[in-house]
């Protein structure tokens, strides 16, 4: 076959411009190899066809001609001729697009599905509308084609062609423009194209000048969400636009950028918001995006979130305020930003105060938000209130006091430390037995016996009046010593508000004193404390006087108002207050000072003086107090009272109001408290506290505030008395399940502590960071040796690997030498080192000194490793590896009992013949290779499995004991290592812990091998499920390190760097890509770690 | 030794260092009658305590103290100018063990020389010949043989075997063996073996009670008893978060420095973050909490 076969075709090129006979000739050549001769006739004739179409049409037909070798090796016959007939019909309309499109093809067809060929071309073709500037866009279009083909997906190209012809609607300049953009944007983008382009579809019909921008701005600014979140936040985009926003550009630009500034992983958090704002008001999407980054540099996500609910519930009120609000351009929005972030939340700081009460005490404070007390119900009432119960401090949990966090924490600062200044100083520590130190007379003993004599009288007097034993109340006895004290006063309350403020001012004092560097702040909170004070003048007498001694322990001294009558009163009672305000008084000074001050007050009568009767009064000096003249103004009293004969006690007293920073002081629950576990601990002695002992001395209590009625209370008081001894650890004389409490031992949440009663079963504590403290005892462990099964997999797993375990062996043995290997030239060794001797004796010979260091020593630098590696058997391991596509997630294991067998069993039961490989099995031949290796260098090593259901049944297999020697029933365990239950990783590697601290061995590793995120049922908190049980492995991985071992963990979960550096912080972890690399990784990885 | 004009430093033999000054010392208990008594009657002595709380500066000062003429016995008048003259000898030979520490190290061994081998005695051998007090500092960091030295030496025998030279030196009569050991700094893997420990009797140190310690603070830095008692009572804060991640806690030589760089014009919260805060800890919270003690404590 030659060219000139077909002279009809060639005398039909010769009609048309020379340059096309010439191509065809060109392409002949190459045509008649990849075509028959049928087909080409078929190919030559097409040309002809091309080319007679209109009077320009020739021009394609070169092109054709042209291209046709180029695009017939990539084409079959049919799929060529489809194509060249594509080409027939463009230059039908347009020559220009058919030289184009022929232009494009070689480089389209190599890339592209032949079906999509015709589809392709009509995309061109729907681009020309029959004019010149359509002509040249379609052209353009054919123009990119090629790069568009070979980095887009072909139906984002079909979705981009049809936006690219909605604008040339609007304008071909514009088109164009974004056609070429286009070309450099969208193949830089992952998932979010097809998110963007259906955005920028929707811009074409109303702002069609900013998909231009979009294109522009798309990748820098899309680089700056996280890769999860752009889809959401296109999407968010694309409902503005069609809700009638005009600039999405800014949109974009501005979006980003606050997206930017939000924490890392809060980014979803924030979209939620603005999904929130569009579904209710779209116009204040974009001012909120657009102050966002502005706001986030002053506050935290979850002030974030209280500052936009603010705003939304102004949006509904009043739309145009709201929308200023989130523009930050309104007082209210401004002041709450004020607010917002200069308040101090506790959670923030805890770890610091908590460290800084401890230090101060000396004892191991735990600190705690004040509403945990108030929930334990057990006579803390007030939420914002500092307090503590003597072993725990109770701070407020957001303060926002001052306009600066400094100053807040500063006055967070002088909280803790007054707390903690009850402990330090011994508040709690009141014996009525103990001398006080700043009085010359224990007052309080006379008071008791005189007390005790009255009694006596009085229950005699009872005994003449009637003949029938009295029914008179008997006084219980007081079980604690301040209760003993304050059991001395008729009028409790008034002891008991004496008591609180003597002791705060006693602490201040001392507090002052030893703590000179917070002097400055608290005094400033001593100022505000006393302009919050109610006005003395206006107080009936009791109530002032205490009220003076309250403005007198916040260190006011001067000018202070006091009765013309009552300046002697007033002014011993300074005297007391001014003995407390040494650096030596004790608490039982206190108590001395109360009783004094009470005999003082008690004897006046309780009532209102006229305004003119009070003079300003100085008190910063009022004299040394002495035993006299305070037992001679008693007398006075005494007399006066008599004179007057009268009984009356005035208004009744009313308790002082608290002072704020002081918080709240109940030392006698303190004692009762502490009285109570101290008891409980050493059980059998002496007589419990019944709980009908315990109500009753609640009820005399001063330091309970039961507003409630009558009736109420004393079924509180039970409630109380219950919670109390529950706090106390005593247990419930009569315990009904569901009332008060019950130890329902399988509830995770609410059960309480376990205990180990079987043998080879662990109790370990639970780190719980909401709390941020250990539940105690709370998991139990079951250690079993794992039963034995075939021997063979052990040695079918060699063999499977011979080459690996080759490979493994050379690399270990490369170490190996190190430890034999001679160290020459040393000044004293195992023996002489015959070169560096014969040198010496050489200098010797020469009457130079020679070099003394003539031995040679054996590098004893003996390996000394103790390893152990954990392997998780969780179901989750029961996965097949081979099907990529099935996620390994156990995460949603039921939590009820029942429904968890059943999903188990249903998981299970898909596994048993199985012809594919599981994530265990890849564990298993790991283990088998890795004892191979190690029994070759002799480390010490135990290997365990751990799974389990529950935290009183996490279940602890040892497939070899740390000291047990290799044999073959460990080749026997292996075969049994199976897929069971679940996975709670903290107390199996706190058990491991505990394996490895009997080691003597320098180097200690613990090797954790898993598969996924540590869950299990009630391994979590409520709201935070995943980070709980994470957060648990985090502290026993630290606990271990803590310990001198090494953690490392491997993972071959996937997801697993998103929890993983959460869970091994700055410890070594490994996520292996390649899950059957296992077996050699593990091996390699050891090496890595121990040598 | 040579007195060139301006020479900084002074050398000594080993044996012949003496402790020639009183160095200050603040006993808290009986500590230096049970040491005075354990010398006079050959008993070896190990002193257990936290770094920086004194063990050192305790042996120096029973060094200096037995090496002085027994006030006792002399008549008062003579005392003043017997002193250097008509002293008992006790130096004090101190090392510090180290995980390299051999036995050969503290006997001693071959050296060659131009005309063959001569043999050095080790600092252990000079002591045990010079009646000195011998103190190894941190004993469990030493090599495991050095076992084979210490027990002839700390039981009746008094005698220290040389294995390369074929000789067997018995202590003079004035030597003896004291060694120290923080229990709070060992893991377990390094405690002392009991047939070791049961050599000695053992005199425990801990940081002293705050009145004494802000009185050592005071007397060794020179800032004023205020400053001292401020910083003594910081030490005792920050030896209360032992148990919460703190390795050690603020030793009394640290407060002593802190005090030092004050009256060199530091500010008191200043000194006591360069001298106690960072150098205690690298933990960011801790620091913040101990910084936080601090603030409270100092103006």
């Amino acid at each position: 076959m030659s060219t000139d076969s077909f002279p009809e075709i060639e005398a039909d090129l010769a009609k048309l411009p020379p340059a096309v006979l010439e191509d065809y000739r060109e392409a002949a050549g190459a045509m008649e190899t990849a075509f028959n001769e049928e087909e080409f006739s078929l190919w030559a004739k097409e040309g002809v066809a091309i080319g007679n179409q209109t009077v320009r049409s020739w021009e394609s037909a070169v092109e054709y001609y042209r291209v046709s070798p180029q695009v017939a090796r990539s084409l079959a016959f049919p799929s060529f001729m489809q194509w060249a007939r594509c080409g027939t019909y463009l230059a039908q309309d347009s020559p220009t697009l058919a030289v184009a499109f022929f232009r494009a093809s070689p480089l389209i067809v190599s890339n592209l599905r032949p079906q999509y060929i015709p589809r392709w071309a009509g995309l061109g073709r729907s681009l020309y509308k029959g004019t010149w500037k359509s002509s040249t866009l379609s052209a353009k279009f054919f123009e990119i084609s090629p790069d568009l083909i070979r980095n887009l997906p072909f139906w984002d190209v079909e979705v981009f062609a049809s936006l690219i012809e909605a604008l040339s609607y609007k304008s071909y300049d514009v088109a164009v423009e974004c056609l070429i953009l286009g070309r450099d944007v969208l193949p830089l983008m992952g998932r979010e194209r097809e998110a963007f382009l259906s955005m920028c579809r929707v811009l074409t019909e109303g702002s069609w000048r900013e998909v231009k921008s979009c294109l522009e701005l798309a990748p820098k600014a899309l680089s700056q969400v996280e890769e999860g979140q752009t889809g959401r936040f296109l999407k968010l985009g694309e409902r503005l636009a069609k809700v009638g926003m005009r600039d999405t550009s800014r949109f974009l630009s501005d979006g980003t950028q606050a997206l930017s500034q939000a924490p890392s992983g809060s980014q979803g958090q924030i979209l939620d918001l603005c999904e929130g704002l569009l579904a209710t008001f779209p116009d204040a999407v974009p001012p909120f995006l657009k102050s966002l980054s502005g706001v986030l540099n002053r506050v935290t996500m979850s002030q974030l979130e209280t500052w936009y609910h603010q705003g939304v519930e102004l949006l509904k009120e009043n739309p145009e305020s709201g929308i200023a609000f989130f523009k930050v351009e309104s007082n209210t929005s401004e002041a709450l930003l004020e607010t917002l972030s200069s308040s101090l939340e506790l959670e923030r700081i805890k770890g610091v105060v908590r460290l800084y009460c401890s230090a101060l005490s000396g004892t191991n404070i735990d600190v705690l938000d004040t509403k945990e007390l108030v929930n334990k119900n057990i006579g803390w009432v007030d939420e914002d209130t500092a307090s503590t119960d003597g072993s725990k401090v109770f701070l407020p949990p957001v303060v926002d006091h001052y306009n600066d966090k400094n100053e807040n924490f500063a006055w967070f600062k002088v909280v803790a430390t007054h707390q903690v200044g009850h402990l330090e100083f011994g508040s709690f520590e009141f014996d009525f037995q103990k001398p006080a130190t700043q009085f010359e007379e224990q007052r309080r003993f006379d008071l008791e016996a005189q007390r005790a004599a009255e009694r006596a009288e009085m229950l005699a007097k009872m005994e003449q009046l009637e003949g029938d034993p009295p029914v008179l109340e008997t006084q219980v006895e007081a079980f604690t010593d301040i209760g003993r004290l304050l059991q001395l006063f008729d009028d409790r309350k008034l002891a008991f508000d004496l008591f609180t403020v003597l002791e705060d001012c006693r602490l201040d004092f001392r507090i002052k004193v030893d703590y000179p560097g917070i002097r400055a702040t608290s005094e400033r909170v001593q100022v505000e404390a006393r302009s919050g004070r109610p006005r003395i003048e206006e107080l009936p007498l009791r109530e002032a006087l205490v009220e003076l001694l309250i403005h007198m322990s916040l260190e006011q001294f001067t000018d202070l108002p006091v009765p013309r009558e009552y300046q002697e009163e007033a002014e011993m009672l300074a005297r007391i207050l001014f003995q407390l305000r040494v650096a030596a008084a004790n608490v039982e000074d206190t108590g001395e000072a109360v009783v004094r001050a009470y005999e003082i007050i008690s004897r006046l009568t309780n009532q209102q003086q006229p305004e003119e009767e009070w003079e300003p009064q100085d008190m910063d000096d009022p004299g040394e107090f002495s035993e006299e003249e305070y037992q001679s103004l008693l007398d006075k009293l005494k007399a006066a009272q008599q004179a007057s004969g009268e009984d009356g006690e005035g208004d009744p007293y009313d308790s002082s109001e608290p002072v704020d920073y002081r918080g709240d002081f109940k030392p006698e629950m303190v004692q009762l408290l502490t009285k109570l576990q101290m008891d409980q601990n050493q059980q059998g002695e002496g007589q419990p506290l019944s709980q009908e002992q315990l109500e009753q001395l609640l009820q005399e209590s001063a330091e309970l505030e039961l507003d409630a009625e009558q009736g109420e209370i004393n079924n509180s008081m039970s409630a109380f008395a219950q919670n109390i001894m529950k706090e106390a650890g005593v247990p419930p004389p009569n315990a009904q399940p569901g009332q008060g409490y019950g130890p329902l031992l399988n509830d995770d949440e609410q059960g309480g502590e376990l205990e180990a009663r079987e043998p080879k079963t662990f109790v370990y504590d639970e780190w719980d960071f909401r709390a941020g403290d250990y539940k105690p005892r709370w998991c139990i462990v079951k250690e079993k040796v794992l039963e034995e099964g075939e021997p063979t997999f052990y040695a079918d797993a060699l063999k499977n690997y011979a080459s690996v375990i080759n490979h493994i062996k050379r690399q270990f043995e490369l170490i190996m030498p190190e430890r034999f290997r001679k160290i020459y030239r040393l000044t004293d060794g195992e023996d002489i080192d015959l070169n560096a001797a014969l040198e010496a004796w050489a200098d010797l010979r020469m009457g130079v000194p020679p070099d003394d260091k003539i031995y040679w020593h054996r590098n004893r630098i003996q390996r000394d490793v103790a390893v152990v590696f954990l392997l998780d058997m969780s179901a989750s391991t029961a996965e097949a590896i081979d099907e990529g596509r099935h996620t390994v997630d156990d995460r949603d294991a039921p939590d009820d009992p029942v429904e968890y067998m059943v999903w188990l069993r249903r998981r299970r039961e898909g596994l048993v013949r199985r012809h594919y490989k599981r994530i265990i099995d890849l564990e298993k031949e790991s283990t088998a290779l890795l004892i191979n290796a190690l029994e070759s260098i002799g480390d010490t090593y135990g290997i365990y499995g751990f799974s389990g259901y529950g935290r009183e049944n996490v279940e602890f297999y040892v497939i070899k004991d740390i000291h047990e020697p290799f044999s073959e029933k460990i080749k026997r365990r292996i075969d049994k290592i199976t897929p069971l239950h679940a996975t709670r990783m903290g107390s199996a590697i706190r058990h491991c812990i505990t394996k490895l601290e009997d080691e003597d061995a320098t180097t200690k590793v613990l090797f954790l091998i898993s598969d996924g995120r540590p869950q299990d049922r009630g391994y979590s908190r409520e709201g935070v499920e995943k980070e709980y049980a994470v957060h648990d492995t985090h502290m026993a991985l630290l606990e271990a390190k803590r310990k001198n071992i090494t953690p490392f963990c491997l993972t071959v979960d996937k997801a697993g760097h998103d929890y993983l550096k959460a869970m091994c912080g700055d410890m070594g972890y490994e996520v292996l890509d390649d899950i059957f690399s296992l077996p050699e990784r593990l091996p390699m990885l050891y090496r890595k770690l121990t040598f | 030794m040579v007195d060139t004009a301006h020479q900084g430093y002074k050398e000594y033999a080993i044996e012949e260092f003496l402790v020639r000054s009183e160095p200050y010392y603040r006993p808290v208990g009986d500590e230096l009658e049970l040491f005075s008594a354990a010398y006079n009657e050959h008993i070896p002595v190990l002193l257990k305590g936290p770094t920086g709380c004194g063990k050192t500066r305790f042996i120096e000062y029973m060094a200096w103290k037995l090496g002085q003429p027994l006030t006792t016995v002399k008549e008062k008048g003579k005392k003043t100018q017997e002193v250097g003259e008509g002293e008992i000898r006790v130096p004090l030979v101190t090392i510090a063990c180290h995980e390299d520490l051999t036995a050969s190290d503290l006997v001693g061994r071959y050296l060659l020389d131009a005309n063959g081998t001569r043999w050095i005695d080790g600092p252990m051998t000079r002591a045990v010949k010079a009646g000195a007090i011998l103190y190894l500092d941190e004993v469990v960091e030493a090599r495991k043989d050095t076992t084979v030295l210490i027990h002839p030496l700390t039981d009746h025998r008094r005698i220290l075997p040389v294995e390369k030279t074929g000789q067997i030196i018995e202590a003079d009569d004035r030597f003896m063996l004291c060694i120290s050991y923080n229990p709070h700094y060992q893991s377990a893997l390094k405690d002392l073996k009991h047939s070791t420990r049961q050599r000695f009797i053992s005199v425990e140190f801990d940081y002293p009670p705050v009145e004494i310690e802000a009185e050592i603070v005071q007397k060794e830095s020179g800032c004023p008893a205020e400053l001292a008692l401020s910083l003594a009572r910081l030490g005792e804060k920050v030896r209360n978060l032992r148990e919460h991640g703190l390795g050690e806690g603020a030793s009394t030589r640290l407060l002593i420095y802190a005090g030092r760089l004050v009256g060199r014009g530091i500010t008191p919260r200043r000194a006591c973050q360069v001298a106690i805060v960072w150098t205690l800890t690298d933990e960011v919270e801790l620091q913040r909490s101990i910084e936080e003690v601090v603030s409270s404590i100092f103006e």
